[in-house]
């Protein structure tokens, strides 16, 4: 079987992005408030079925800019509800946080489930057609995913280094005992944070289940939350670089793995996973992991 | 005459050992309890609910030694259930070995399997521990899917043979829930006595401060791949029984899920306390089988919000509690025991023992 270079080059750095920016909620979470958040697919999960439920083929019947937005914005309000009422009792205490956040992504399983039905539902296509570039065939959606993953992971990067919340995000990243005494109100800090992390996840959600598969489903929530940790740990926990790059690398080594031979897809998780414990045997913090620092 | 005395010595260590401390002696009448339940004549269900709690137990109790006693937080203890459903499944279907011989196969591999786990905890810590532990798991859900035509695929292997094939089929039930009350009893007692040994203490130091162990001289590379072995062995135990009782072996025994139930059942429980996982078991197990669905009938368009109230359950406990019920419980015994004088304690016959002791000096 030939390998297209292109086709490779193409589709990996599609997926990349969307990786980046599925990932960059669940560092930042990590990074300012320590949290290991494994309700991190469900936010992705909820960003999809509530995109399905606004949007012209669900209930409300709104069209697709609306809907979106509407989405991303309830998402985030759930993520503030979910860390007000879980993670905020607990925080500081890492073993209760992974329980408490497991058990949480059961609740929002089970709640699609019971709200949804088991039944898939299919999301619309954002933009419908193609283009060809460079011989290979690509959809505007998949087009669209790319361009509005790498601009809000670059306004992401922008508003931590200037917006003064965002410098406060990563004084409390840094020392949140110092912080505190700096008047910085850490709770809030995580709160916006949660909110942020939340949005993030809900605008990927929204943007790889439309232009991928465009199914919803109440498993939906583990392959997201098992990339975004080989990505996270593979750029080193709470590093926005690394999270940049160790999405492009996990997006590459799968896009060239599934390319090599179809039937691999079966191990299409398996190789970001593996790649993530090599490189943790090699650096244990990751590539770009300070410790808890959020990286510039 | 000897035997006599014999009797008499395992009496008088039965009595200081166990009648005297109230935790122990709770734990001995619950067992008891549990040994003549069928007594009450139960539905073969209710049964094989229990067996299924007794075998959650055994592995929720090795996850505990691991993550309670040596903080090493693994969230893919799931990857030696399912090594053990699956090795023991392939020995039979491809070799046709009985469950007497394929289980204690299955230790071999659990315990190569515990090392090369293991061996990440020697370089990572934390939360990169976790994550890394998480991955084995589905690694090996892969793997079996891509060599489905030995493994089954999504379909799994099933058809195994039972443990009594020899008695009746409803009695078959009561034999197993026997079965795997022993095996709970002998793990139970044989991870207790570990933690407890010296061995124990070490795995304590290191939870509490690796650096200073390793400065004290342990070598604490030997005791985490240790612990790793001792804990992955039980739990390939329990994964290999379940299959033989579910008479299958699938990739749902892999699943998230089966990593994260040790987690909440131990947590429920109280961590580090190795009795707490097993009150979380069996209170899961009744939860979830009996008492949503006998007791409180649900609508089947609500059959999904069973596990949902069960994880609400948990992480109202998580925040009201976060030591753990079953540590409660026994907070609440340990200030009994205190508030008696250490002379009042025990029954008349230690009381004896000791002034014979003291003859003898």
């Amino acid at each position: 079987m030939v390998i297209e270079i292109e086709a490779i080059l193409i589709f990996g750095a599609i997926s990349g992005a969307s990786l980046a920016l599925l990932a960059l909620g669940f560092t930042l979470i990590y990074g300012v408030a320590e949290v290991v958040n494994f309700g991190h697919g469900s936010l992705f999960m909820w960003g999809a079925y509530l995109f399905f439920f606004f949007g012209p083929g669900g209930f409300l019947q709104l069209d697709l800019l609306w809907a979106s937005i509407l989405a991303v914005v309830i998402v985030a309000a759930i993520s503030v509800i979910f860390y007000r009422l879980t993670i905020h009792p607990i925080i500081g205490d890492v073993i209760a946080g992974l329980v408490v956040t497991i058990a949480a992504a059961l609740v929002f399983e089970r709640l699609v489930l019971l709200i949804f039905g088991p039944m898939k539902q299919y999301i619309p296509t954002f933009v419908p057609g193609f283009t060809v570039i460079a011989g290979v065939k690509v959809t505007y959606s998949q087009l669209l995913s790319f361009g509005i993953s790498l601009l809000l992971f670059l306004s992401l990067w922008i508003f931590i280094r200037t917006v003064k919340i965002g410098k406060a995000m990563r004084a409390v990243a840094q020392d949140r005992e110092v912080a505190m005494l700096m008047g910085i109100n850490t709770n809030r800090v995580y709160m916006i944070t949660m909110a942020i992390s939340g949005a993030l996840a809900a605008t990927a959600g929204i943007l790889i289940t439309g232009s991928t598969t465009g199914e919803a489903a109440a498993y939906m929530w583990l392959r997201p939350l098992v990339v975004s940790f080989s990505v996270v740990v593979l750029g080193g926990l709470g590093s926005i670089k690394g999270t940049l790059i160790g999405a492009f690398i996990i997006s590459y080594a799968e896009t060239i793995f599934v390319s090599l031979d179809p039937s691999f897809s079966y191990l299409r998780s398996v190789v970001g996973l593996t790649i993530m414990v090599i490189i943790l045997l090699v650096r244990p913090k990751g590539l770009f992991g300070k410790r808890i620092e959020l990286e510039e | 005459m000897v035997s006599a005395y014999f009797l008499k010595r395992i009496y008088l260590s039965f009595a200081t050992h166990v009648f005297d401390v109230p935790a122990r002696l709770a734990a001995f009448l619950l067992f008891l309890l549990l040994i003549f339940f069928p007594v009450t004549n139960p539905t073969s269900q209710i049964l094989l609910l229990l067996t299924l709690a007794n075998l959650g137990a055994i592995f929720a109790v090795s996850w505990d030694l691991l993550v309670g006693r040596t903080g090493l937080m693994s969230l893919g203890h799931a990857v030696f259930f399912g090594l053990g459903a699956y090795v023991t499944a392939l020995l039979f279907v491809h070799l046709g070995l009985p469950p007497y011989i394929t289980i204690p196969l299955s230790i071999p591999v659990g315990v190569l399997v515990a090392l090369i786990v293991g061996f990440p905890s020697l370089r990572v810590k934390g939360p990169y521990l976790s994550l890394i532990s998480f991955a084995f798991p589905l690694i090996l859900t892969g793997i079996i899917y891509y060599f489905k035509e030995y493994t089954g695929g999504e379909r799994g292997l099933y058809g195994l043979p039972s443990f009594f094939p020899f008695l009746p089929y409803k009695d078959q039930f009561l034999a197993e829930y026997w079965f795997t009350l022993l095996l709970l009893f002998i793990s139970g007692v044989i991870i207790y006595r570990i933690a407890n040994s010296e061995t124990g203490i070490v795995l304590v130091s290191i939870l509490d401060d690796e650096l200073a162990s390793k400065a004290s001289g342990i070598n604490v590379t030997k005791y985490k791949i240790m612990t790793f072995v001792i804990s992955g062995i039980f739990a390939t135990i329990a994964g290999s029984v379940q299959a033989h009782i579910l008479r299958v072996a699938n990739t749902g025994m892999l699943e998230a899920t089966i990593s994260f139930i040790p987690v909440i059942v131990t947590i429920f429980g109280g961590i580090g306390t190795l009795y707490g996982p097993i009150v979380g078991a069996y209170f899961l197990q009744l939860l979830d089988g009996y008492v949503l669905g006998r007791i409180i009938t649900i609508p089947p368009d609500w059959v999904y919000a069973k596990m949902l109230v069960y994880a609400l359950i948990i992480i109202i406990l998580i925040i009201l509690w976060p030591r753990g019920v079953a540590r409660f419980v026994t907070d609440k015994l340990e200030d009994l025991e205190e508030a008696r004088d250490i002379d009042e304690r025990g029954s008349k016959i230690w009381k004896k023992y000791k002034k014979k002791k003291e003859k003898v000096v």
